[in-house]
């Protein structure tokens, strides 16, 4: 018990000290001004200087949702249908989403990229295919966690028993029970996509994490504060998800605890 | 609205291997209340879910109001259906799954919240009414699921073991309440449960399944006292399974002479199939052929078991009143009072 209430704070301070650390450090360095003592905002107008900045973002930004919306037409309803239809092969499935984990990204992309049509091929749309494919592990395990904590094939049928159309049974009782696990496999696919560097290089072709690395070559400020504005940026992006689904928390009518 | 004939004709169903159903027939009478008992895995809910249009069917049909449904969509049959468990739409508070049917029928908002509310004044829920499922009890998640079913006024209301996950208590409160509800509405029902006790206190008829055959369909009275089959006669109540010996259509069992029930055994040694309370035990000390070993006083009745000379283990049901001198380790006579008897293999 005493081990127990020291251990506690203890850890957590820990993680804090461990996580705000860098982070605040490399955000006092990124002020620093050519490296001096003296702070300024030098890097973060270099950044802004750069005309490719926009640019790169808007690429990662548009192949990710592509990313996104690919997993919600394709991702979900294979999941869902699993569920429903073939709970056999749940255990296959299992498996094979973890192989994007296990074969290199050198066979991956390869591989990935031959079994896509050939139109795609020389299309930069075929990053987002791959992200789906690089996320399958984390956003499958999401989808299939949100599906099994509630009995989706009974209140299908049920929903259809008391006369609803499939396209009816979606909309009214599917969809919103699996909301949150679609949300959640969503994210994870956005915020992949958003950072994959390794597959992206290797098939040559530049987004925003390409670019950093790049630019940082030129400027190891300009680097720095490029990296603490990204992760800005998706600390602001978690926190913005969070406050959606809170929000849809209090949706629910009242006498719902 | 008036009841309904549902008919289900020679519907048959194999899962790879495993024949769920063979040839399955029932009729249900308009307002009736039918229950399909039998063992786990017998095919019962394969039944019940083809009835709903949510399973297809080999060969056979389904037929309501004479008119074939086999091929019609589960969303356009008009049924109401009850599951184990857990088949409440979560999102939704009690009052709108009520309602949801009648949603899908396009009935006005206020309208249908209305009706739902009547509902579960129905089921005695009308002040849970913007619960959500999981702030309800098992006991009344399947209220408001039978609420829900009854919302639409189903032609036919379909129950797979909806009391089975509830305990003791509220499982026989709530029987007896569906079997209220059942009969002031009206509605032709079709109940499935492997609960014997269930099947026969709220049914009008039961049909026993076994390997997805239909053993027999009586009343439970017939079921009772007239088992058509060995296997109806040991699944429905208790049965002891006395050592006789069969010669052209008699049994000798206990030293009396019997009519067997079923004569297509070959002659020799059978176990003659005996209700504990046809079974006499008595303190006649010239022919004595048992022992007692436990007496347990169930009120008006008591319950004595005894052994046979051979060890065979028989139970008896008497009065307590002209049982009370039978005490353990007392050797007493045992008799049967029935005439005939079924008879099974060894
Ligand atoms: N979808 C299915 N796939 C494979 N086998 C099934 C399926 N549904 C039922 N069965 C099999 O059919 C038989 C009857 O099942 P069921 O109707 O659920 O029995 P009960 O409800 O009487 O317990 C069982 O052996 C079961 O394993
Ligand atoms: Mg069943």
């Amino acid at each position: 018990m005493k081990i127990r209430g020291i251990l506690l704070p203890s850890t957590l301070l820990a993680a804090i000290i461990f996580i705000t650390l860098p982070f605040g450090s490399a955000t006092e360095f990124s002020f620093r001004d050519g490296g001096k003592t003296k702070h300024s905002l030098a890097a973060y107008r270099w950044i802004l200087a750069q005309e490719d900045f926009l640019h790169y973002l808007g690429v990662s930004l548009r192949l990710a949702l592509g990313a996104v919306f690919i997993t919600l037409l394709i991702m979900v309803p294979t999941v869902a249908w699993l569920h429903l239809r073939a709970q056999k092969y749940r255990p296959l499935m299992e498996f094979l989403t973890l192989l994007p984990l296990v074969v290199p990204v050198v066979a991956l992309s390869i591989g990935a990229q031959s079994a896509l049509p050939e139109a795609l091929q020389s299309n930069e749309y075929e990053l987002s295919f791959m992200y789906v494919i690089l996320a399958m592990p984390y956003t499958y395990r999401a989808l299939d966690i949100g599906m099994s904590a509630i009995p989706l094939k009974t209140i299908t049928e049920a929903a259809r028993g008391l006369g609803a159309s499939w396209i009816k049974a979606i909309t009214f009782v599917i969809a919103p029970v699996i909301r949150n696990a679609v949300v959640a496999s969503l994210f994870l696919t956005l915020a992949l996509s958003l950072g994959e560097f390794t597959l992206t290089s290797l098939l040559h072709w530049d987004t925003f994490p390409t670019w950093v690395t790049s630019v940082s070559q030129q400027n190891i400020i300009g680097a720095i504060a490029l990296s603490v504005f990204s992760l800005a940026a998706a600390f602001l992006f978690l926190f913005a998800i969070g406050l959606l689904t809170m929000r849809s928390k209090s949706d629910l009518p009242e006498g719902q605890e | 609205m008036s009841s309904a004939t549902l008919e289900i004709n020679g519907i048959s169903r194999r899962f790879g291997d495993v024949v769920a159903l063979n040839k399955l027939e029932i009729k249900i009478e308009p307002g009736e209340l039918v229950a399909l008992l039998g063992p786990s895995g017998c095919g019962k809910t394969t039944a019940l879910r083809i009835v709903a249009g949510l399973e297809s069917t080999d060969s056979g049909s389904v037929l309501l109001r004479g008119a074939d449904i086999t091929k019609v969509s589960a969303n356009h049959r008009n049924m109401g259906m009850v599951f184990q468990a857990y088949s409440l739409f979560p999102n939704l508070n009690a009052q709108e799954n009520v309602a949801f049917g009648l949603q899908m029928r396009k009935v006005a908002k206020g309208n249908r919240l209305a009706k739902a509310g009547e509902l579960l004044e129905l089921v005695g829920l009308n002040t849970q009414s913007k619960r959500f499922p999981h702030q309800l009890s098992g006991g009344q998640q399947q209220r408001v699921a039978l609420a829900r079913a009854l919302a639409v006024e189903p032609d036919v209301l379909l129950l797979d073991e909806p009391l089975s996950a509830l305990d003791a208590q509220v499982r026989a409160n709530l029987r007896e309440e569906i079997r209220r509800l059942q009969l002031s509405l009206g509605t032709t029902t079709l109940f499935v449960t492997h609960d014997q006790e269930e099947a026969m206190s709220i049914s009008d008829r039961v049909g026993v399944m076994n390997h997805g055959r239909l053993e027999q369909i009586a009343s439970p009275d017939t079921l009772y006292n007239k088992p058509a089959t060995t296997f109806v006669a040991s699944f429905v109540g208790l049965m002891n399974r006395l050592p006789g010996i069969l010669t052209n259509g008699k049994v000798e069992v206990l030293g009396q002479n019997l009519s067997a029930l079923s004569s297509d055994l070959a002659n020799g040694q059978v176990k003659a199939l005996v209700r504990p309370e046809r079974i006499n035990v008595t303190q006649d000390q010239s022919t004595p052929n048992a022992r007692v070993i436990t007496r347990s006083f169930l009120g008006a009745s008591s319950r004595i078991i005894c052994e046979m000379h051979d060890g065979t283990i028989v139970q008896s049901l008497m009065t307590s009143h002209g049982s009370g001198m039978l005490n353990p380790g007392e050797t007493v006579k045992l008799e049967i009072a029935d005439l005939e008897v079924l008879i099974a293999h060894e």
